[in-house]
C-alpha cells in the first residue's frame, strides 16, 4: 500500500504491506534506526516518535496510519546541532547504554511542549510510558528539569 | 501480524457497510488494543477500516444537560478540554489517567468502550454518568451496554459514533493502577445527580478493574445517599490472580471510593 | 536551539546515543539478508511425538528449516555450562546441558525446537505456524518441594531427584560445635525470587560468511568479543580462527549478554549454508521465556552468638533453582559466588554452606547483576537484623562488635577468602551521620499520623568482584599520524561508559587529553588476552592494564627524550605525564607535547599494556526508610542513603550512575518483580511487561543521597574496587530490613520479597496489632 508522509521535514513516500508498523517503516524502509523496538506490548516507549507533533509509540501504529502526517524521529530532532533535551540528557548522565534514550528524549520533548515547567513528579508522570533499566531514572528527571530551565531561558 | 486489507473510511455509513459485507473486518480507531492483539496474532481481521479521521466522530461539546464526546476523540483531547474539566471533572481526570502520554495521544473513547476490557477506565465513567452510547443506528443506555468481559450490546457490524454523558452535579474518579500494565486494579467513578426521583438519591458509583466487567455498586451509592458508611464490597466474580487476590481488589474498591469522594 | 557539541557532552558515547546514531545489532542491514525465527515449546514438559516441518519448508520465502537432527548432523555441541563443582563427597556434578534445539523432549515453555529462515521476518513467522508438532504433555515441577519430592517426574534420567549437585563449602564440624555452645541462636529463611533481567535491547544476532576468507562474522551484543567467540567455538566446534565476533553498542547486559544462545549458533549455521547474511531479533515476549532468568534462590541462614553478642558461626542451607538445564553460570551463582563472602563484613570463626542445585521445568538461570552476591549479602544482613531483634540486641552494636577491624587486614575468612582492605565501622558511621538517624522517631510518628508505617533498615554488604578467568587483561595501543591514541581490548561496555572512563585514565596518567583517546572493544583482536565485562571488574581490570600501558608508553619514549636532551636515559624521570630532567638543566617536556612534535611519525608509537587484577572487595552501608500506606499496602522509599567503599574513584558521575541503577534494580526486586510460574502447567504467568512490573520513572528515588568512602586497595594498579553490581547488594537487605522494621510496629512477622501492595496489605490484615 502506498503512503506519503513528511519525515524529519522531508517529503517521503513508500509502498509497504499494510501490516508494516510505523517503527518498521522508519527503521527498515527509511533506514532511521535511531527509533528502537524494545518490547511487543506497547509498554517500553523505546519506539517513541512524534506524529503531527505528539509523542506516540511507533510500534503501535501502522505505517499506513501515518499517511499524510508529519513524523519526527530522534534523527530529526536538533534542526542543526543538538536539542537542549539531548544535551541535558548527556550532561546529567541520564543515559548509560542508550537504548531507551531516543524514545525517552522524544517523550521528554513532547512533555515539555505541553508542560514547560514541570515538577519532578510531573516529569515522572510524563515519562510513565518509557522504561529504562540502566539509570534508575534519577538523572533522567534531572535532565528534563535542566532542559526545561534552558528552554524557558531561551523563550524569554 | 497476519496480513489484512486497510482502508480509510470515508463516512460512518460506508464503514458500516464494509463491516456488514465482511464478517471478519474490524474498525480501527486508536489501535491501542487492537494493534497489540494483532501483533501477538491473537486475532486475524481480514480488513481494518480506519475511522480515526472522520470529523463527525471527533470532538467534545456541551449539548444542554449533556456532553457529547466523539468516538474517535483521543484521550489526550478529553483530558485537556477546559470545558469538560469544569463540567465533568471526573471524566477529564479519568482520560488523563489512561495508560501513559503516548497511549493517550492515540487511544480513543469508542475503542475503549467497544472493547470493554474489565480493567479499562472509560466503562466506569459511562456507567456512572448515565451515558448513552450512540451508534450509527441507535443509542444504547450504558446500563444495557456492558455485558461482561469483552462483551457489549453492539451488533457485529455496529459502530459507536459518540457518547453522551449526563452532566452531574459533581463527580470524581479514583484509580489504583496495576503496577505493571497501568490498567485499573480498582477504578471507582462517583457521580451525584439531583435526588428527585432518582435511585439512591441521585448517587451513582461504578467500579472497574475488580470484577469480570464494570458494574454499578449499589450499596455504595445507597450509603452515600444515606450518608452512612459503605459496607465492604463482596463480589463472587472479583478477579483473583498472581497480582492481587479478590479480597484485596475489593478492599481497593473501597479505598478508591473514599479517595473519589474526597475529591468531589 | 543550537548547542555546541562535543565539549558539552559528559561522555564520548553520548554523541551517537542521544542522536540515535548508535549501532545496535538489530540496526545493521546487509544485502540479501534473511531472517530467522524460532519455534518454541508451548509446554513446560512434553515428549515430542511427531514433528513434521514439510509445510514450513514449502511456505513462501522460506530458505531453510532446521531441527535437532540437522544441528546434530552439523556436529554442534550443547550450550556450555561454564562452571562445575563437586559435592561434599568429591563426586562430580551431574551436568545436564541444554541442546541448541530440543530433541525428543522439551523441558520448559520457550525452549527452542525448530529454526526457520525466510527472506523476511514476517514470512518466517507465517511459515512457523504451519509446523505440525505433536506433544505428549508430562507432569511439571516448578518448585523445590515438587522437584525433589520422592516420585517426582524426572527431567533428566542422569539426575535422580532432579538434583544437579549438593555443593558444600566451609567447615561443618566447626559450625556444629559453635552452635552447640552458643548463647544466642537465630535463623531466617529468605527467598531471592526468580527475576527477568530485561535489558532494554532485545537479544539479537546476525552473521555472514566470507567464503574467500573462510571467516564467519557474527554481530551481536556481548560483554566481550573474546568470551563470546570462545562460547561460539565451543558450540559450533568450528575452528576458532574461522569465527570473528563484532560487538558495537549494547543496550544493557547485566550478565545476560555474555552467553551464546541457540540463536547465535543457528544464525551462524544458516549463514554458512545459505551463503547469505542471516539475522535473528527476539521479541520481548520471546525473551521473557528465552533470556536466562536471574536469582531463583532460597537461602536459610543461621547465626550463633556468644553471650556478649560475638558471632561464633554462620551456616547457610540454600536451594538453587537452575531451571531446566545447567547453563553458563548457574552453578557459580549457587556455589562459589555465595560462599566466597558468606561471612560478609564480619569476623565469623566458623562458616558452612550447603547449596542444593536442582532442576525445574523453567527457563534456565544464569548471571543477573550480582549473580549470587546480592543474594548472600541479602540473607546475611537480614539474619543480623533478625537475630538482633529476636534477642533484644542493638543491631548497630551487634554489627560494630563483629565487623572485621581495620587492623585485621589482610583478613582471611574461615573459608579462606582473603579480604585486603576495609574500614567497615567508619563507613557505617559515615552512613549514619548523613542519614539523620536521630530524626527517625519523629518521621515515624508523623507517618503514623498519616496512616502510614515508616520503617528504617540498615544493611552492610560486602562482595567480591570478579576475579577474572583470563590470566591477565591486555590492551594494545597505537597512535595515528594525528596523535590520536587508539586502545584495543576485549572487554566491552553495555552502558558503563568505558570509552569515557578509559580515556580519562589515560589523561590522568600521562596528560594526553581524553578527547585524543579512543577505546575499541568490539573489534576482534585474536591475539589479545583479557576478560569480558562481568563481575564489576572492568574499570579496575582494564583500567589497570591501561595504567600499565601508560607506564610503558612513558618508558618507551625515554630513549628519544634522552637523544633530544642529549643526556642519559637514567637522568630522565617522569611525574604524571611529564618528563623531567633530574639534573643539570632541569628540562621538562610533557608526553602529549612530545607526541604532537612527532607529527606523522607518531603513528610509529605503539605498545601493549597488561595487568593481572583479581577480585576486590567493594562494600558499603545502605540505609533505607520505607513507608507503607496502611490503607492500600503501597510501599514507597521515603529516603535512601548509601555510602560505598569502591576504592579509588575515576569518574564520580558514572559511579553514581551505576549505584543509582543498581539500587533501582534492587528496588524492582524488593517491591514487585517476580517471574512467577504456574505450579500445575509450568506456564510463565508474568510473561510480558503487562504482568512484570518494571521500575518506572514514577518510582524514582526522590531522596537519594550517595557518598563514597574510599579505602584504597593495592590489589590492582588503580586502587579501585568494582561498583557495577554493588547497588543490588546494598539495596536488597536495606529495603527488606526497612520493611521488616515497619511491620514490627504491628507485630507482623518478617516477609519475603516482593513486597507488593497486595502482600503487604495481607500482612497488615493478619497482624496482631493495628496501627
Amino acid at each position: 500500500m502506498k503512503l506519503n508522509l513528511t519525515l524529519n521535514g522531508t517529503a517521503r513516500s513508500a509502498d509497504v504491506p499494510e501490516r508494516t508498523l510505523l517503527a518498521d517503516l522508519l527503521r527498515d524502509t527509511f533506514g532511521m534506526t535511531g527509533t528502537h523496538v524494545g518490547c511487543d506490548t506497547s509498554q517500553c516507549g523505546c519506539c517513541t516518535v512524534h506524529v503531527d507533533g505528539m509523542a506516540v509509540k511507533s510500534c503501535t501504529m501502522l505505517a499506513v496510519q501515518a499517511d499524510g502526517c508529519s513524523v519526527t524521529t530522534i534523527e530529526g530532532l536538533g534542526a542543526d546541532g543538538l536539542h537542549p533535551v539531548q544535551v541535558a540528557f548527556s550532561q546529567c548522565h541520564g543515559l548509560q547504554c542508550g537504548f531507551c534514550t531516543p524514545g525517552m528524549v522524544m517523550a521528554s520533548v513532547d512533555l515539555l511542549r505541553r508542560n514547560p515547567q514541570p515538577t519532578p513528579a510531573e516529569i515522572a508522570e510524563g515519562l510513565a510510558g518509557n522504561l529504562c533499566r540502566c539509570t534508575g531514572y534519577v538523572n533522567i528527571i534531572r535532565a528534563v528539569q535542566q532542559a526545561s530551565e534552558i528552554l524557558q531561558k531561551e523563550a524569554s | 501480524m497476519y496480513a489484512f486489507n486497510y482502508q480509510r473510511a470515508e463516512s460512518v455509513g460506508s464503514a458500516a457497510a464494509a463491516l456488514s459485507a465482511d464478517a471478519s473486518a474490524k474498525v480501527l480507531s486508536g489501535g491501542m488494543t487492537l494493534l497489540p492483539s494483532m501483533k501477538h496474532r491473537l486475532i486475524a481481521p481480514s480488513a481494518l477500516i480506519d475511522l480515526a479521521r472522520l470529523p463527525e466522530l471527533i470532538g467534545v461539546r456541551e449539548e444542554g444537560p449533556h456532553w457529547w464526546v466523539g468516538a474517535a476523540t483521543r484521550h489526550q483531547e478529553v483530558a485537556a478540554h477546559a470545558g469538560l474539566q469544569q463540567a465533568i471533572p471526573g471524566l477529564a481526570d479519568l482520560a488523563g489517567l489512561i495508560g501513559d502520554p503516548q497511549v493517550r495521544a492515540r487511544g480513543t473513547l469508542g475503542g475503549s468502550l467497544a472493547n470493554n476490557d474489565p480493567s479499562a477506565d472509560y466503562p466506569a465513567a459511562a456507567l456512572a454518568l448515565r451515558a448513552r452510547i450512540l451508534t450509527e443506528r441507535r443509542d444504547i443506555a450504558a446500563d444495557d451496554f456492558f455485558l461482561g468481559m469483552f462483551a457489549t450490546a453492539l451488533q457485529p457490524d455496529e459502530i459507536i459514533t459518540g457518547v453522551r454523558f449526563c452532566t452531574p452535579v459533581r463527580c470524581a474518579y479514583a484509580k489504583f493502577k496495576h503496577p505493571a500494565s497501568g490498567y485499573a486494579m480498582a477504578g471507582v467513578f462517583v457521580a451525584q445527580y439531583p435526588a428527585a426521583g432518582a435511585e439512591h438519591g441521585g448517587w451513582r458509583v461504578a467500579v472497574t478493574g475488580v470484577a469480570n466487567g464494570v458494574f454499578l455498586w449499589h450499596e455504595a451509592a445507597q450509603a452515600l445517599a444515606q450518608q452512612s458508611p459503605t459496607p465492604p464490597l463482596l463480589r463472587d466474580d472479583a478477579i483473583d490472580d498472581v497480582h492481587a487476590p479478590a479480597a484485596y481488589r475489593c478492599h481497593l474498591a473501597l479505598q478508591m471510593l473514599n479517595q473519589a469522594c474526597q475529591a468531589l | 536551539m543550537n548547542a555546541p557539541t562535543a565539549q558539552v557532552l559528559l561522555r564520548k558515547e553520548d554523541q551517537r546515543l542521544i542522536t540515535g546514531t548508535g549501532q545496535f545489532s538489530a540496526d545493521a542491514q546487509a544485502a540479501g539478508m534473511c531472517h530467522g525465527h524460532v519455534i518454541r515449546s508451548p509446554h513446560a514438559h512434553a515428549r515430542i511425538t511427531h514433528l513434521d516441518v514439510s509445510a514450513v519448508r514449502a511456505a513462501p520465502g522460506v530458505r531453510q528449516v532446521l531441527t535437532a537432527q540437522d544441528v546434530q548432523a552439523a556436529g554442534f555441541a550443547d550450550l556450555p555450562n561454564a562452571v562445575q563443582v563437586k559435592n561434599a563427597q568429591g563426586q562430580a556434578q551431574v551436568v545436564c546441558a541444554m541442546p541448541v534445539l530440543a530433541h525428543d523432549r522439551v523441558l520448559f515453555v520457550g525452549q527452542p525446537l525448530v529454526w526457520v529462515v525466510a527472506d523476511t521476518a514476517l514470512q518466517a513467522q507465517d511459515a512457523a505456524e504451519l509446523a505440525d508438532i505433536g506433544y505428549e504433555t508430562l507432569d511439571v515441577v516448578v518448585t523445590f518441594a515438587d522437584a525433589t519430592a520422592p516420585g517426582a517426574v524426572q527431567l533428566h534420567p542422569q539426575a535422580p531427584g532432579n538434583t544437579s549437585v549438593k555443593f558444600e563449602a566451609g567447615d561443618r564440624a566447626a559450625v556444629d560445635a559453635a552452635f552447640a555452645k552458643a548463647h544466642f541462636v537465630s535463623d531466617i529463611a529468605v527467598e531471592s525470587q526468580r527475576l527477568v533481567g530485561a535489558p532494554m535491547e532485545p537479544r539479537a544476532v546476525w552473521a555472514w560468511h566470507d567464503e574467500a576468507q573462510g571467516l564467519t562474522h557474527v554481530h551481536t551484543p556481548s560483554q566481550g568479543v573474546g568470551g563470546m567467540a570462545a562460547y561460539l567455538t565451543h558450540i559450533t566446534r568450528w575452528d576458532a580462527a574461522s569465527i570473528e565476533v563484532h560487538t558495537q553498542d549494547v543496550g544493557g547486559s547485566f550478565g545476560l549478554r555474555s552467553s551464546a544462545y541457540s540463536e547465535h549458533a543457528l544464525v551462524m549455521l544458516s549463514a554458512r549454508w545459505l551463503k547469505r547474511p542471516v539475522r535473528w531479533v527476539g521479541s520481548r515476549s520471546e525473551l521473557f521465556v528465552s533470556d536466562w532468568h536471574g536469582r531463583a534462590l532460597r537461602l536459610h541462614g543461621h547465626i550463633a552468638l556468644d553471650k556478649d553478642g560475638r558471632i561464633l558461626a554462620m551456616r547457610f542451607e540454600n536451594q538453587v533453582d537452575a531451571g531446566a538445564y545447567n547453563v553458563y553460570f548457574s552453578t557459580h551463582i549457587g556455589a562459589r559466588n555465595l560462599s566466597i563472602t558468606m561471612g560478609g563484613a564480619y569476623q565469623v570463626p566458623a562458616l558452612h554452606m550447603s547449596s542444593h542445585i536442582f532442576f525445574t521445568n523453567t527457563v534456565p538461570v544464569s548471571a543477573y547483576r550480582g549473580a549470587g552476591r546480592p543474594d548472600i549479602a541479602y540473607v546475611i544482613d537480614r539474619l543480623i537484623d533478625h537475630a538482633a531483634h529476636q534477642h533484644g540486641l542493638d543491631g548497630l552494636a551487634l554489627r560494630r562488635k563483629n565487623f572485621i577491624p581495620p587492623q585485621a587486614f589482610p583478613y582471611t575468612t574461615a573459608n579462606q577468602t582473603v579480604y585486603d582492605s576495609g574500614h567497615f565501622e567508619a563507613v557505617m558511621d559515615h552512613a549514619l551521620r548523613i542519614s539523620d538517624a536521630p530524626g527517625f522517631a519523629q518521621r515515624r510518628a508523623e507517618a503514623l499520623q498519616r496512616g502510614c508505617l515508616l520503617g528504617r533498615g540498615l544493611a552492610y554488604y560486602l562482595e567480591a568482584s570478579g576475579p577474572g578467568g583470563a590470566a591477565k587483561d591486555q590492551v594494545r595501543a597505537n597512535f595515528d599520524a594525528h596523535g590520536v591514541l587508539s586502545l584495543h581490548a576485549l572487554t566491552g561496555a553495555s552502558g558503563q561508559g568505558h570509552e569515557t572512563s578509559f580515556a580519562q585514565i589515560v589523561e590522568n596518567e600521562i596528560g594526553l587529553p581524553a578527547s585524543a583517546v579512543r577505546y575499541f572493544a568490539g573489534e576482534p583482536e585474536q591475539d589479545l588476552v583479557g576478560n569480558s565485562t562481568g563481575g564489576s571488574r572492568t574499570l579496575y581490570g582494564m583500567g589497570s592494564a591501561i595504567k600499565n600501558l601508560c607506564q610503558q608508553l612513558m618508558h618507551q619514549a625515554k630513549p628519544a627524550i634522552a637523544k633530544l636532551w642529549g643526556c642519559a636515559e637514567t637522568d630522565i624521570g617522569h611525574v604524571g605525564g611529564e618528563f623531567q630532567e633530574q639534573s643539570g638543566n632541569q628540562r621538562r617536556l610533557r608526553y602529549a607535547d612530545w607526541i604532537a612534535s612527532l607529527g606523522d611519525l607518531a603513528a610509529q608509537v605503539h605498545a601493549v599494556g597488561e595487568a593481572s587484577s583479581g577480585a576486590t572487595f567493594p562494600n558499603g552501608c545502605h540505609i533505607a526508610e520505607v513507608e507503607i500506606q496502611c490503607a492500600t499496602g503501597v510501599a514507597a522509599v521515603a529516603h535512601y542513603w548509601a555510602v560505598d567503599d569502591v576504592g579509588q574513584v575515576i569518574s564520580p558521575a558514572q559511579v553514581l550512575g551505576q549505584v543509582q541503577g543498581g539500587v533501582v534494580q534492587g528496588l524492582g526486586q524488593a517491591f514487585g518483580e517476580h517471574a512467577i510460574y504456574d505450579r500445575e502447567t509450568g506456564q510463565l504467568l508474568t510473561g510480558s511487561y503487562m504482568d512484570y512490573p518494571m521500575p518506572r520513572a514514577g518510582g524514582w528515588l526522590r531522596h537519594f543521597h550517595h557518598e563514597t568512602h574510599a579505602v584504597p586497595t593495592s590489589l590492582n594498579l588503580l586502587g579501585a574496587k568494582g561498583v557495577g553490581e554493588s547497588g543490588c547488594s546494598g539495596s536488597l537487605p536495606a529495603l527488606a530490613n526497612a520493611v521488616t522494621d515497619a511491620l514490627r510496629q504491628v507485630d507482623a512477622p518478617p516477609m519475603d520479597m516482593p513486597f507488593t501492595p497486595a502482600r503487604l496489605w495481607a500482612a497488615l490484615q493478619a497482624a496482631p496489632q493495628k496501627p
